[in-house]
């Protein structure tokens, strides 16, 4: 029997991270996606103990404050991305103000890790958004480019194409043949 | 005339067979009744007659001896007493004859012996008479007496014999009378049944005459049909046999023989006699499928080669079945049919198929690996190329540099016409899958491959509904992307762009480009509102590499068009195209609904 | 841990194209690792190797001698170990068809080979930075196709 899933990722991780917090003992605070406050001081082993931990889920601890920006700045991004609630702002303008930096520190920093734009990265979460509306819901292509807060479906087919280089249609086709095919062969 | 027809034809003749025979017995019962009738009657008139002459007689008898008696009496001569001697006996014999004649009526043998009385008293009183006058001397009275009493005797007995005479007529008529009712109503019933017959033997002529009719009609009919039969076969070019499963025995139309090379009717037909015929390495497969003709109903078609008898082969096709016909006999009757031209021409088109199954693989093979595998080295030119130019550019002299732009742009133009070419090849139909596509989606997906082109040109798309068929999808997508692509590419400066899908159903024949006959199709027209072409140049625009426009003016191989007919062409479908040189262009697309 | 390097893999049987490829990945900014191969039959034993470093993106060339870029996909599509290996299926063109069945068969990138180098360098550059961005965002791996 078949069971499909999708996962919400924010409230998964902050599950784990509350799970493997209360474990350890120590009194903490979860301030966001990827943050949280250690309200009491906490021996260099217990840190350890709980990295190696973290590192079974995948979870990293990030030691770079550059790469902590970053991460920062695309929790930002995908945040801005799942809202139902539309942002009347440019995302430019949303993002520095999100993170009282300028826009320009925070773009170059954020090259510099990630190898691409916070504009391309806003893009490539708009699409795989885009992706699990199309894999997981009936929405039509309409219906997506509204919620995605595209000007029109040919805006959001353009930039499904040059993104992934194949229209959302195609990518619709190919998954379910895919799943089609691993089913058969499974 | 048909079989059921004969039949009852054939009961009614039996019945009207059979009433007649009952007829005539009838009549002849009746006949026999009234003869017998007549025969008895005239006997008891006769008998009747007797009595009366007999009784008759009586009384000449008596008077006689009367009369005899009284000349005795008078002349006292003895020769008078011979008729009164002989009377005696003539009267007892009489008298017997009429006893025996009378023997069935008591009334009768009554009344005589009632009359014997009377005539012994009579006879008693002569002889009483006689010998008292022979007395010397006898009392006149007493004579007196007796001739009284003779006379008185003699009267009752007179008046006894017409009493018996009376009586008898009584009886005859009596016994007539009893006759004559069936006297009066046979000769009726005999003319009655006479007519009866007559009625009867005039319907059965009738009815005789016209089946009589009937059937030489049909005779007529079937010696026609037997001769237009046997014309057929001659020119069908075919033969027919019959097999009797009863006696196992052949029978061959004049045509079989014909066949075979031979005159009609030269042998006897028989399997032995025709298996002389066929081609020795079919022999055994002709005795194999022959097998079936006894037992079998039906006999499939097989074909084998037979040598004529002037040496020239020619291939045979033999079937049958069982007939059964009204009386019950079963009968396998069959076709032979000279099939060697059909033969020749079979294997001559299945020569030519293979050949161009052959030839056309060779073609797609070739097409395709040409088109494939000449990528390669071209890629790596160009590539190479590139490379030479990001690095080793400023090395170059000048003509230098300008040999390695004219080397880019001619191996760029290789690479489009092989990609093209490629594109070409792969458009053809074998081993693609039809299936059921609803060519909106189809539309759909072209129109978001051209999302890019129909955002810039800010060109405006309108379709109206199209249907469901049953297509090769990556094809038909293809169709539209061309047809759009193009409308796109050769779009008007200046204008904004507006392609217009419409879709119909329509006959051949209402038509202006299809052939003339009743097949359905889709029409879908894609006009635009571009440069549109002059339809001087309409056949051309579809042909391979064939362009309008040279290659610095609008980019492209010519090949678009091409691809669409032939997409178009493998469904079965017609594509056409109208255009007015500024306005526009429409290309007219026809699927076949099937 | 931050990875310093992207691992790429590439299997080709073609001497030039290996060296387009590794040219190529030279002049990009981005730090990777590059290893080629001669054949499929050479990659699947790095890749079953248990000491070999799993590559982060693989370049299959689809006609190869011995085992052919689409054996090769269908095994590693199969193995649960290579499950966070993005396949590209790196080739002269193909068909529609074709192209969709290596889709189907698991490939998440199909490249046509370019005519021209910098369209390579560009095109394996996007190649390398969107999957690192689904390398380090959590992104549906699954649902990582592209098509240059």
């Amino acid at each position: 029997m078949k069971v499909y899933l999708k996962y919400n990722y924010p409230q998964l991780t902050k599950k784990i991270l509350e799970d493997k917090l209360s474990e350890l003992g120590y009194k903490f605070k979860i301030v966001g996606f990827g943050e949280f406050n250690f309200l009491e001081k906490i021996p260099t082993e217990k840190l350890m103990e709980l990295t190696e931990q973290f590192q079974e889920y995948g979870i990293e601890i990030i030691e770079n404050q550059k790469s902590a920006l970053v991460q920062k700045i695309k929790d930002t991004i995908v945040e801005m991305v799942n809202s139902d609630t539309p942002i009347n702002v440019k995302s430019s303008v949303h993002i520095a103000e999100k993170l009282n930096l300028s826009y320009v520190y925070l773009s170059s920093v954020f090259s510099e890790v990630t190898y691409t734009s916070i504009e391309n990265y806003i893009i490539i979460q708009k699409i795989e958004l885009a992706k699990q509306l199309i894999i997981n819901t009936n929405m039509n292509l309409t219906e997506i480019s509204i919620q995605l807060n595209y000007s029109s479906v040919a805006h959001l087919s353009s930039q499904f194409k040059n993104n992934t280089g194949m229209t959302p249609s195609a990518f619709q086709r190919i998954i379910l043949k895919r799943k089609e095919f691993t089913s058969n062969n499974s | 005339m048909k079989d059921v027809q004969l039949r009852n034809s054939t009961i009614f003749l039996k019945i009207i067979f059979v009433i007649s025979a009952a007829v005539i017995f009838f009549i002849a019962g009746i006949t026999f009744k009234h003869i017998t009738v007549l025969k008895k009657s005239s006997k008891w008139v006769e008998q009747s007659h007797n009595v009366n002459m007999e009784l008759e007689r009586l009384i000449p008898y008596l008077k006689d001896a009367e009369t005899g008696q009284r000349g005795y009496i008078l002349t006292n001569d003895k020769s008078f007493l011979t008729p009164y001697t002989e009377s005696k006996t003539l009267i007892r014999d009489s008298y017997k004859k009429v006893s025996a004649l009378t023997e069935n009526s008591r009334t009768q043998q009554a009344n005589l012996k009632n009359l014997l009385f009377y005539i012994n008293k009579r006879q008693n009183y002569l002889s009483k008479t006689l010998y008292l006058t022979q007395q010397e001397n006898y009392d006149k009275k007493i004579l007196n007496n007796y001739l009284i009493i003779g006379k008185s005797a003699m009267d009752s007995v007179r008046t006894k014999i017409e009493n018996m005479m009376s009586t008898q007529q009584n009886l005859l008529q009596n016994r007539q009378e009893d006759y004559k009712s069936t006297m009066n109503y046979t000769p009726l019933l005999i003319y009655l049944t006479l007519l009866v017959t007559l009625v009867l033997i005039t319907i059965s002529f009738i009815k005789m005459n016209r089946d009589l009719v009937k059937l030489r009609k049909t005779i007529n009919t079937l010696s026609v049909a037997n001769e237009a039969s046997n014309l057929a076969e001659v020119v069908g070019g075919f033969g027919s046999w019959q097999y009797n499963l009863e006696t196992n025995e052949y029978n061959f139309s004049d045509n079989e023989y014909r066949l075979l090379g031979v005159k009609p009717q030269s042998f006897k037909p028989s399997l032995e006699e025709f298996l002389k015929f066929v081609h020795p390495d079919d022999i055994q497969y002709v005795i194999d499928n022959a097998k079936n003709i006894p037992t079998n109903s039906i006999l499939p078609p097989f074909t084998y080669r037979i040598i004529r008898k002037d040496g020239e082969i020619r291939y045979f096709r033999t079937l049958g079945r069982v007939v059964t016909i009204a009386s019950g006999e079963r009968t396998h009757i069959g076709t032979t049919s000279d099939v060697t031209e059909e033969v020749y021409a079979n294997k001559f088109i299945e020569d030519r198929n293979r050949e161009l199954e052959s030839n056309n693989k060779e073609l797609t093979a070739f097409n395709y690996i040409a088109s494939h595998d000449l990528q390669e080295p071209l890629r790596k030119i160009e590539t190479f190329l590139s490379r030479l130019v990001t690095k080793d550019y400023s090395n170059l002299s000048k003509s230098g540099q300008q040999y390695v732009t004219s080397i880019q742009s001619s191996a760029q133009r290789m690479r489009i016409l092989i990609e093209d070419l490629l594109q070409f090849s792969r458009t053809n139909k074998t081993e693609k899958v039809f299936e059921d596509a609803d060519l909106n989606s189809l539309l759909e997906n072209a129109k978001q491959e051209l999302t890019q082109i129909i955002e810039e040109k800010q060109a405006i798309i309108e379709s109206s509904e199209l249907p469901t068929l049953k297509v090769i999808p990556f094809q038909i997508q293809q169709l539209f992307i061309n047809l759009i692509g193009n409308s796109l590419k050769y779009s008007k400066e200046n204008r904004t762009p507006i392609i217009k899908i419409t879709c119909s159903k329509i006959v051949a024949n209402d038509d202006e480009f299809l052939p003339n006959n009743n097949m359905k199709y889709h029409k879908i027209i894609v006009e635009d509102n571009g440069i549109g072409f002059d339809q001087e140049y309409v056949k051309k625009i579809f042909i391979l590499f064939s362009r309008l426009h040279n290659k610095n003016e609008y980019e492209g191989t010519g090949i678009g068009l091409a691809i669409c007919k032939k997409i178009v062409e493998n469904h079965q479908g017609f594509i056409f195209a109208k255009g007015v040189l500024n306005q526009g262009a429409a290309f007219f697309i026809y699927l076949p609904i099937d | 841990m931050t990875e310093e390097y992207i691992n790429i893999c590439l299997a080709d049987d073609d001497q030039d194209d290996r060296l387009f490829f590794t040219d190529a990945f030279d002049e990009l900014k981005i730090k990777t690792k590059v290893s080629t191969f001669n054949d499929g039959v050479e990659l699947m034993n790095y890749l079953n190797n248990a000491d070999s470093i799993l590559p982060n993106v693989l370049f299959l060339d689809l006609n190869m001698p011995k085992k052919n870029g689409v054996e090769c996909l269908l095994e590693i599509k199969k193995n649960e170990k290579f499950n966070d290996i993005a396949v590209a299926i790196y080739s002269t063109s193909s068909s529609e068809e074709h192209i969709e069945e290596t889709f189907i068969n698991g490939a998440n990138i199909y490249i046509k080979k370019p005519s021209d180098f910098d369209t390579l360098k560009k095109i394996l550059s996007e190649v390398v930075t969107i999957n690192w961005q689904y390398h380090t965002s959590g992104l549906n791996k699954d649902n990582f196709l592209m098509r240059m």
